[in-house]
């Protein structure tokens, strides 16, 4: 699917009661074009005013009855994408809008969906709040009564090209009883706009209480409408850059709460000899959203020799060419094919200047092995996979300092999850250790970035 | 799936044949080359492949990994990135000096560097174009650079050329008026144009440039008749990005001098020839100059530029997009076949015309791109 022939993608969903928008435009989001509604501050009051009114209602219900209504959603949005006519026509959508292959959206949503379950969400509060009764009414704390209930409008922002990432955020903020204005990432909308409406078909009331809205970043034109929208946000929650989190900033008045996800990375720690089915799941891991996650891993720190490390990544390549069938790259902007170019020639020549350089690579641009020392490595996606050989767990620990900054999740294969190996990792700025094969897909209760997902989204009162 | 490693390269190559070929490449470049068919070119990119070759153990692997290791023409030699010239030294003479990236565009990257074998091989493939696109018609000129003097930044390869142009006989002065620290000096420029009796030709980063235009708004400075601008270069992030027809207008209100004569540059560290994309003050062929949306970019005749497809570097035919890459000769002492991050579509009489740079797709999700994380984790060299 390409610009030139699909129709462009409607990227909004306003809940009924707001007036329809009077002009589009429209860019270009992946392969995709996208038409969305200009942004005009105008808009901002009457889509927010409906937003508030919904959400006064959705404080009504219990959290377990939202949790329900979610599920229900949830199950619906999947049987929308499976069956729909034409077949996997939905997921050929959502691909080309995130420039990834079809059948890696289907394996990524199939997987994130199982997070927006009725028993993930009930899963999720009971795992942040020690009597989740508190987000319906007050309840007996020690010593005192206790309240929560999230923010009344959550303005979520979010950012880049992993399909189904905006949902999670939606359904977490929903199920705190906000009402929620998301701005999809540009490789984000069409799942994201087709969630809302399925969610407003399966329960109206809860449907209200969430809008969706895409625009462009970055532009000086959308200041005043950007503006606008996060003055009326009680808490903005933004997914992106460190350029794209202080615009936001730079906008949102002093007194609304932000949560911060910056952009990250993941590492693994292998020990292959203890670990024979570990280079298949560092491959998957790898492969999977095209090394675009935060939880993907970029690094992978092994625990042999040089010897048995290069026959590792043999294994490694092996993987990743065979994943190349099930698990198809997408077509990555010319940009990212340029980029690729460019380190590719750059690993060949260093390749051909040290032999301490070992390089594997597919025909076309698919992936990269890269077998180097610690500090020739830097992270460039498209299932580029960095190999590092440490002689022991000091010598990880070593090599994780210095990324201290952009860590987020490590992999274990075959290194046992001992507590003094967490403490050397948790010092390092980790915020997840998790055994290697489960590292690109986070349990719903997850410590997100070194925070509790639900627990950020809300306010609390006491009551003595 | 290529595969290593492989043992490294040692020591310093025993033979070093390029020296006779630098000379010939002087004679040929101050002679113009215009006897530079497709048959002489291919017959010296060949010469030239084969000594860098011979001479260059680093680039023998890297061209036999490639599986070319005895190409016939120069289109079957792989092009080296310019990411490659940021991590290892890529020369088969001694150099003479060293030029280097400016660095800017990705926050604490190693800085690219080109090893230069002869600076008399730079000055000669530099002078015959920059003399015809910017002194074409004129006996006498004040050069006014906003640049750093070449003795304040040896490692500046436009500097460096922007002193060859200095040194030009009709050159009356020149004004170097730029601070590392402090960017353009407008008052130098101001006191240099309004002494100026004769034309001055602006040398300017585009960066450069839209500094002194900015700072000129609330006074212009009107530059004597048949001034010339030089630009060049993007703006690498530093500044808001000014597009082309704005910069050009800009410095027709705020200089005095009109797009005709406003002439733009493409070069970069790693070739030590330019493209420019007009003569300033020459009219096209059909009397008029040519719009700016249509100009075309123009090497001398030894440089080849192709467009290539980005997932598989495959030729692509004239008029269609893609990454360009340059085959000049004047590289001969590092590495001819250069592959840009640049844009464009070459057309049927050897131009090229620019769409821009390959760069900034928002493709990632929340995983942490490559200038984040060296921004983040800073600078390790």
């Amino acid at each position: 699917m390409t610009p030139g022939n699909a129709p462009p993608l409607d990227g909004w969903h306003w809940p009924s009661g707001v007036p329809a928008p009077e002009s589009l435009d429209q860019t270009r989001a992946g392969g995709l074009h996208v038409r969305y509604p200009r942004p005009d501050a105008a808009l901002a009051p009457p889509l927010t005013s409906v937003l508030r009114e919904a959400q006064r209602r959705l404080a009504r219900r219990l959290v377990s009855e939202i949790a329900g209504v979610l599920d229900k959603a949830a199950r619906r949005f999947m049987a929308e994408l499976d069956d729909g006519v034409p077949r996997g026509a939905a997921y050929r959508e959502a691909a080309a809008n995130a420039s990834l292959s079809a059948p890696m959206v289907r394996e990524v949503v199939k997987e994130m969906a199982g997070s927006w379950t009725g028993s993930s969400m009930g899963r999720l509060v009971d795992a942040d709040f020690r009597d989740a009764r508190a987000l319906d009414g007050f309840v007996n704390g020690a010593g005192r009564q206790l309240r929560a209930s999230g923010h009344g409008l959550v303005v979520h922002v979010g950012a880049g090209s992993v399909p189904g990432l905006t949902i999670g955020s939606i359904c977490r903020a929903l199920l705190v009883k906000s009402a929620v204005l998301a701005k999809p990432g540009a490789g984000d909308v069409a799942l994201t706009v087709r969630f809302a409406r399925v969610l407003a078909e399966t329960d109206p009331e809860a449907g209200a209480a969430l809008a969706v809205q895409y625009w462009p970043g970055g532009r000086a034109a959308h200041d005043v409408w950007e503006r606008a929208v996060l003055r009326r946000a009680d808490q903005v929650v933004v997914h992106g850059s460190d350029a794209a989190i202080e615009a936001v900033r730079a906008r949102a008045p002093a007194a609304t709460g932000l949560v911060e996800h910056r952009h990250r990375m993941g590492v693994a720690v292998v020990d292959p000899a203890a670990a024979p089915d570990s280079a298949r799941h560092a491959a998957r891991a790898v492969a999977l959203f095209d090394q675009r996650g935060c939880t993907s891993p970029h690094l992978f720190l092994l625990l042999a020799d040089r010897t048995r490390s290069t026959a590792w990544c043999r294994e490694l390549a092996d993987h990743l060419a065979a994943l190349d069938a099930s698990l198809p790259p997408g077509a990555p902007e010319p940009a990212a094919q340029s980029a690729v170019q460019q380190l590719r020639g750059r690993l060949a020549m260093r390749k051909a200047a040290s032999a301490e350089i070992g390089l594997w690579a597919a025909p076309d641009l698919g992936w990269i092995v890269v077998m180097a020392e610690m500090d020739e490595f830097e992270p460039i996606g498209n299932r580029t996979a960095w190999v590092v050989s440490a002689p022991d767990r000091a010598g990880c620990a070593r090599a994780l300092a210095g990324l201290s900054p952009v860590l987020q999740s490590v992999g274990l294969a075959g290194v046992p999850p001992d507590t003094e190996f967490a403490e050397v990792l948790f010092d390092s700025g980790v915020s997840r250790i998790v055994p290697l094969d489960r590292m690109p897909f986070p349990d719903v209760d997850w410590v997100h970035d070194g925070s509790r997902p639900l627990r950020d989204l809300v306010r609390w009162c006491e009551l003595r | 799936m290529t595969e290593s490693p492989r043992p490294a390269a040692s020591g310093r190559p025993a033979e070093v044949p390029l020296s006779p070929i630098l000379g010939e490449l002087v004679h040929r470049f101050n002679a113009g080359a215009d006897d530079l068919d497709a048959t002489t070119f291919n017959e010296l990119a060949l010469r030239i492949h084969d000594a860098q070759r011979r001479s260059n153990p680093v680039l023998r692997r890297y061209w036999e990994d490639a599986g070319a290791a005895d190409p016939d023409h120069w289109e079957a030699i792989p092009p080296v990135p310019t990411a490659a010239f940021r991590d290892a030294p890529i020369v088969t003479d001694k150099a003479e000096a060293v030029f280097r990236t400016s660095g800017t565009t990705s926050a604490g990257a190693r800085r690219g560097e080109h090893h230069v074998a002869s600076l008399a091989l730079y000055r000669a493939a530099a002078r015959g174009p920059y003399r015809r696109a910017l002194l074409s018609g004129l006996t006498e000129v004040r050069v006014v650079a906003l640049l750093p003097h070449p003795r304040a930044a040896p490692d500046s390869s436009l500097s460096a050329m922007a002193g060859f142009v200095a040194d030009e006989p009709e050159v009356v002065g020149a004004t170097w008026a730029f601070d590392p620290d402090r960017g353009v000096e407008v008052e130098a420029v101001r006191r240099a144009a309004t002494s100026a009796r004769e034309p001055v030709l602006l040398l300017a980063t585009a960066f450069a440039l839209v500094q002194l235009l900015e700072a000129l708004e609330a006074r212009a400075i009107p530059l004597p008749p048949n001034s010339r601008v030089m630009e060049t270069g993007g703006f690498k992030g530093r500044t808001a990005e000014v597009d082309r027809a704005t910069l050009y207008g800009l410095a027709a209100r705020r200089l005095g001098v009109p797009e005709s004569h406003v002439v733009n540059e493409y070069g970069m560290t790693e070739l030590l020839s330019q493209a420019y994309d007009g003569a300033a003050g020459c009219a096209a062929a059909d009397g008029t100059a040519s719009p700016l949306s249509r100009r075309v970019h123009r090497f001398p005749p030894w440089v080849r530029t192709r467009a290539l497809a980005p997932a598989t570097l495959a030729p692509l035919p004239h008029g269609e997009p893609g990454l360009l890459a340059h085959f000049d000769l004047a590289n001969a002492a590092s590495v001819c076949h250069v592959l840009t991050e640049d844009v464009g579509e070459t057309m049927p009489d050897g131009g090229f015309r620019l769409r821009g740079r390959a760069r900034g797709a928002e493709t990632r999700g929340c995983s942490l791109t490559a200038e984040s994380f060296l921004r983040a984790v800073g600078a390790r060299s």
